[in-house]
């Protein structure tokens, strides 16, 4: 093959798996969309359709009332609301608390990292379950409201995850940089803040955007410190509210176009950040 | 004079270091030191869940429940008149002793766990606890496959992405779909495309195309389960595993690679001396965080397999909510940190990865 | 002297009339909490019925809090109220199963009275709902009980009855399915029910083993009874049909997944509870108009057996106010309110005069043939082996479920299911009860 034919065909497998990927990325959250707009008859057709169909005669129907009641129920509204309250104060908290700690464990000199390190991976080493119910004794004692009861205690998951994420991001940085500017006359401090933070703002945006979604997508937790203050509820427990009509239907329809509202959120935020999650290492302040 | 210079540097470090690290201690101390400690120590006692029961000290009883495992062999059945194995006729098996009369009855029931063969022997695996047992043996094997696929799909994804093209943006935006949906309506969207008539997206598909003859119970079936779960958490973690490689990946300064291409090397060289030498912190971390989320898996096991099939937390769960043996389930608990602790002491030894 | 005298009569006299004034305590606001269901009409219902309480107890004020329908989340929510002993929550929605296991933490109703209300309701529900020391801890709230729903179009067609017992059913729909598939619809099964491997089983496999004479597994005087050959038959009997007029995936449908593939047309029979009825003759579905209900078949017994199924409301130990609590709890229970639910929400009463009452009956006329199936109904042993009742279903329902996926043969099923019965409740063995 010419070089340049090579070239074609370098692109044209470039491109089929990158086809590959979109489509099993994208393919069962399109599933989610087109059973969204189908009514329970259309749902329990056999054979299942790609596109809602009109059981009787075949037809593409559009079932759009899925859509109506989702927003008409004041509950996903409220739960959308909470949810982003939490999630981003949560995610907030453990990128400040985990960037200092992150600092210190990965730049400065000091006795005893390797315990620290441990001890705090050692927080989200139990499985939810275990630790709800002391938890929720913790939450009663002091009185917490619920949205603040999730918000401190989803750091037990996401504090761990920012400052390991962050420590060895700090560790990668260049000695240098911080010499010199210890040379240049800032405090260990201002070299962290002024200098360093910038420098691993892809790290920083990346585990905030993971950290997000994990708080974002968390139920256990959230189903109970809420049970008493269904006001405060956050998404996931909303949704599970979801009544049908009856005792023991499940409104698939709904809890679809639920997701999909839900979903679509956190896609434009993404699109928003997604430039600083390659901003990479600027060249001056390395080649210095 | 240089030398106290260095030294107030040193100890200004250190009490900067202690400053910085304090928020991170004070928070791990009022939400976690309580909770776990209670686990740790409820884990000794037979406490019951909401119930007025005097809870004893039971010291390690819980644990000994949990793990006690017994093995025993099976004698083969013997036909009478000719002397050889019996073959069972439907299935064409040879047949064995039943475990109901080997294994130990006094003073714990000891229940059937696994049975294997080897040599052309064949043994039972009884514990007092079967359900814990195979919950472990479940976890293990989903956290293997699912690990070992999300790092390498996030890889590919990651190394794609990373490249220049048009639409690359967007692109990026579409990696974190699966990762976006909320955990318990995406398990409960897979149950559904697993439904066991045609109405199931899988089965329909299978239908379509000649693959299958009758509608499975994804499920319900012993052999299918465990692909299907796994099927269903690598398409939810694969973004962040590729989100997190796509982070390290940034990490390396280009000129690496331009210095490489003008030496000649392949891509596939650079790949192999360039990439994966310096993503190995980033691979590190977030290979010790998926792991530990995948021994910890609950959402989806409890959603979609509920109690036809265990892993730890799930069981960990019914024995909370159902049995209501507090006692029990924080031993589980405990168990399941030990592993995980195992896990990540493990990986940080074997990924040569510096904590100082 | 006399100012003296005069002071002190002062004094009785202030102190007298302010006791009187302190002794009206009838000014007190009270203030309850009724944890319940949020399905559909469920809470409306709940809120309509708090409100007429709250209209004739003035100085009462009634709060309804949801709570999520999945039973386990349910029961997990409740766990952590009783455990941190919350007086948050009053009054409790229980399911039919739970009373055995949460007794101690729930007042007595006998205590407030209810001899005089308890035997308007089903018996079954009140013996469930007693415990080993007579107390009544729940009142009976609306019940369920399983049914056979069956397609009057496809039997007219062929010119066949509703079948009686399971052999007649068998058959029935073996014809059918036949005839259906050879006319097209290559998705067409005969019988459709609960075969996943969770609570519903129980309920499924219960029915045919009290219907064939197999027993409740416990009997109610605490021997384990399910090693005997009847239920050993039709468990086996019961796994015949999965692959031939039961899909092979019905080891893997809940109550949703059964009542899916009816809607669609694509069944002759389905074992469901009620709340299918009003959802099947929604306008636009196949089955719309095309069925009806009947008792589920009987075994070798001669009698039909339909699991009992409902929700109860206990008073909890810990609320501030429980005579009010009590109180209230009777008058939800009561026949007013529960004459209004059957009414508008099609909720199944336990009280035994609704099910001849003329309003009744005209907004829901199937539960006129639904009377003797619930006076016959039979309960799931959750009392009787309380507090391991979820550990004794989930060792009944991976049994059954083992035969039905070809895992197991019956009777090794079954021998090792009263092996591991024994070992966890403690009990003998004995001879089954026949219904």
């Amino acid at each position: 093959m010419t070089r340049d034919q090579k070239k074609i065909f370098k692109k044209i497998l470039f491109y089929l798996v990158l086809a590959v990927i979109v489509i099993y990325l994208l393919f069962p959250f399109y599933w989610a969309i087109s059973s969204s707009l189908k009514s329970e008859a259309q749902l329990s057709m056999t054979p299942a359709t790609l596109i809602p169909r009109d059981p009787d005669t075949g037809e593409i129907s559009f079932f759009t009332r899925n859509y109506r009641a989702i927003f008409s129920n004041g509950g996903f509204v409220r739960g959308l609301i909470n949810s982003t309250i939490v999630a981003t104060s949560t995610t907030i908290l453990a990128l400040l608390t985990g960037s200092f700690a992150a600092f210190a464990l990965g730049k400065l000199r000091f006795k005893g990292k390797t315990p620290a390190l441990y001890t705090i991976l050692a927080m989200t080493m139990f499985p939810q379950v275990t630790v709800l119910s002391g938890l929720y004794a913790v939450i009663n004692a002091l009185n917490l409201s619920a949205r603040v009861s999730m918000i401190f205690t989803y750091l037990l998951f996401t504090l761990p995850f920012t400052t390991w994420v962050l420590t060895s991001f700090f560790r990668d940085l260049p000695d240098e940089i911080m010499q010199s500017a210890q040379v240049d006359g800032a405090t260990p401090f201002q070299t962290f803040h002024m200098i360093l933070l910038p420098l691993t703002a892809p790290a920083l945006v990346t585990t905030g955007l993971l950290s997000f979604i994990q708080a974002w997508n968390e139920y256990l937790f959230a189903l109970t410190f809420t049970s008493i203050d269904p006001s405060s509820r956050t998404v996931p427990v909303a949704i599970q509210f979801f009544s049908g009509e009856f005792a023991r239907q499940e409104p698939f329809g709904e809890i679809m176009a639920a997701a999909v509202m839900v979903t679509i959120p956190i896609v434009v935020l993404v699109l928003i950040f997604q430039k600083r999650i390659v901003a990479g290492l600027t060249a001056g302040a390395v080649k210095g | 004079m240089s030398n106290s210079n260095s030294s107030n540097l040193a100890k200004e470090e250190q009490k900067l270091a202690f400053k910085l690290l304090i928020p991170a201690f004070l928070i791990l101390i009022i939400i976690a030191l309580y909770p776990l400690g209670q686990v740790f120590y409820t884990s000794f006692t037979d406490k019951e869940f909401a119930s007025s029961k005097e809870t004893s000290f039971v010291g390690l009883d819980n644990y000994k429940a949990l793990l006690s495992v017994s093995v025993k062999e099976l004698e083969p059945i013997i036909d009478e008149e000719t002397g050889e194995q019996v073959v069972d006729e439907r299935t064409g098996e040879k047949q064995f002793q039943r475990p109901i009369r080997v294994l130990p009855r006094d003073p714990y029931l000891y229940r059937p766990s696994f049975e294997f063969s080897f040599f052309g022997n064949r043994y039972v695996v009884g514990a007092r606890t079967p359900d814990f047992i195979r919950s472990v043996w479940n976890t293990l094997i989903f956290t293997l496959f699912s690990v070992f696929f999300e790092t390498v799909l996030g890889l590919i994804v990651a190394l794609v992405v990373n490249s220049e093209f048009k639409g690359r943006g967007a692109m990026r935006a579409v990696m974190l779909v699966p990762w976006a949906v909320i955990t318990v309506v995406s398990a409960r969207m897979w149950e559904w495309m697993f439904e066991p008539t045609r109405a199931g997206l899988f089965n329909m598909l299978g239908d379509r195309f000649g693959l299958i003859e009758t509608s499975y119970s994804f499920l319900s079936n012993n052999s299918l389960q465990l692909p299907a779960i796994i099927a269903v958490d690598v398409w939810k973690t694969t973004p962040f595993m590729a989100l997190l490689i796509l982070a390290g990946l940034q990490l390396i300064p280009n000129e690496l690679y331009e210095a490489a291409e003008m030496d000649g090397a392949s891509k596939f060289r650079q790949f192999f001396n360039i990439t994966l030498p310096l993503l190995k912190p980033s691979l590190a971390v977030a290979l010790i965080f998926r792991t530990l989320d995948a021994l910890r898996v609950f959402d989806v096991f409890q959603v979609m397999l509920s109690q036809k099939r265990y892993s730890m937390a799930s069981f960990n769960y019914f024995q909370l909510i159902q049995a209501r043996q507090m006692g029990m389930a924080s031993a589980i608990g405990v168990i399941i940190f030990i592993i995980i602790f195992g896990f990540a002491v493990l990986y940080m030894k074997s990924l040569g990865v510096d904590t100082e | 002297m006399k100012k003296n005298l005069f002071l002190v009569l002062a004094l009785v006299f202030v102190i007298t009339f302010s006791g009187l004034a302190f002794a009206d305590s009838h000014g007190e606001e009270i203030s309850l909490t009724v944890a319940g269901g949020a399905v559909g009409q469920e809470k409306e219902l709940t809120i309509k019925a708090a409100e007429m309480y709250m209209e004739r107890n003035p100085n009462v004020t009634v709060e309804v809090l949801e709570t999520p329908d999945l039973a386990n989340d349910r029961l997990g929510l409740y766990l952590q109220f009783l455990e941190a002993e919350s007086p948050e929550v009053d009054v409790y929605q229980i399911d039919v199963i739970w009373p055995g296991d949460l007794a101690e933490h729930f007042i007595d109703f006998y205590d407030y009275g209810a001899e005089k209300v308890a035997d308007k309701h089903f018996q079954a529900i009140i013996e469930n709902n007693t415990t080993t020391d007579g107390r009544l801890v729940a009142m009976p709230w609306f019940t369920d009980a399983g049914l056979l729903y069956y397609r009057t179009d496809l039997l007219e067609k062929y010119d066949r009855e509703v079948p009686e017992t399971w052999d007649e059913l068998e058959e029935t729909a073996r014809y059918i399915m036949e005839k259906e598939r050879e006319a097209g619809n290559q998705d067409f099964y005969g019988y459709v029910w609960q075969g996943d491997a969770y609570e519903g089983l129980t309920c499924d496999a219960l029915e045919w083993t009290y219907s064939n004479g197999g027993g409740q597994i416990v009997s109610p005087d605490q021997k384990i009874t399910i090693n005997n050959d009847k239920a050993i038959e039709i468990i086996r009997q019961a796994a015949g049909w999965v692959g031939t007029i039961s899909p092979t995936g019905v080891t893997g449908m809940g109550e949703e997944d059964a009542r899916s593939m009816w809607e669609a047309g694509n069944a002759l029979f389905m074992r469901n509870w009620p709340y299918a009825y009003a959802l099947g003759n929604q306008e636009g579905k196949p089955t719309a108009g095309n069925f009806d209900v009947s008792p589920l078949p009987a075994g070798d017994s001669g009698k039909s057996a339909a699991t009992l199924g409902g929700w109860n409301l206990g008073v909890s130990k810990y609320s501030n106010h429980p005579e009010e609590a009590a109180k209230l709890a009777m008058f939800l229970a009561g026949e007013e309110v529960q004459k209004m639910r059957a009414v508008e929400g099609a909720f199944n009463p336990t009280i035994k005069s609704l099910y001849q009452d003329e309003d009744v009956l005209e907004a829901v006329p199937f539960f006129g043939s639904l009377y003797d199936v619930f006076t016959n109904a039979v309960a799931r042993p959750s009392t009787v082996t309380a507090p391991q009742y979820n550990k004794v279903s989930e060792l009944f329902f991976q049994a059954v479920h083992s035969v039905l996926t070809g895992g197991s043969d019956a009777q090794t099923a079954v021998e090792y299911l009263e092996l591991n019965l024994m070992d966890t409740t403690g009990f003998e063995t004995g001879e089954p009860l026949q219904p």
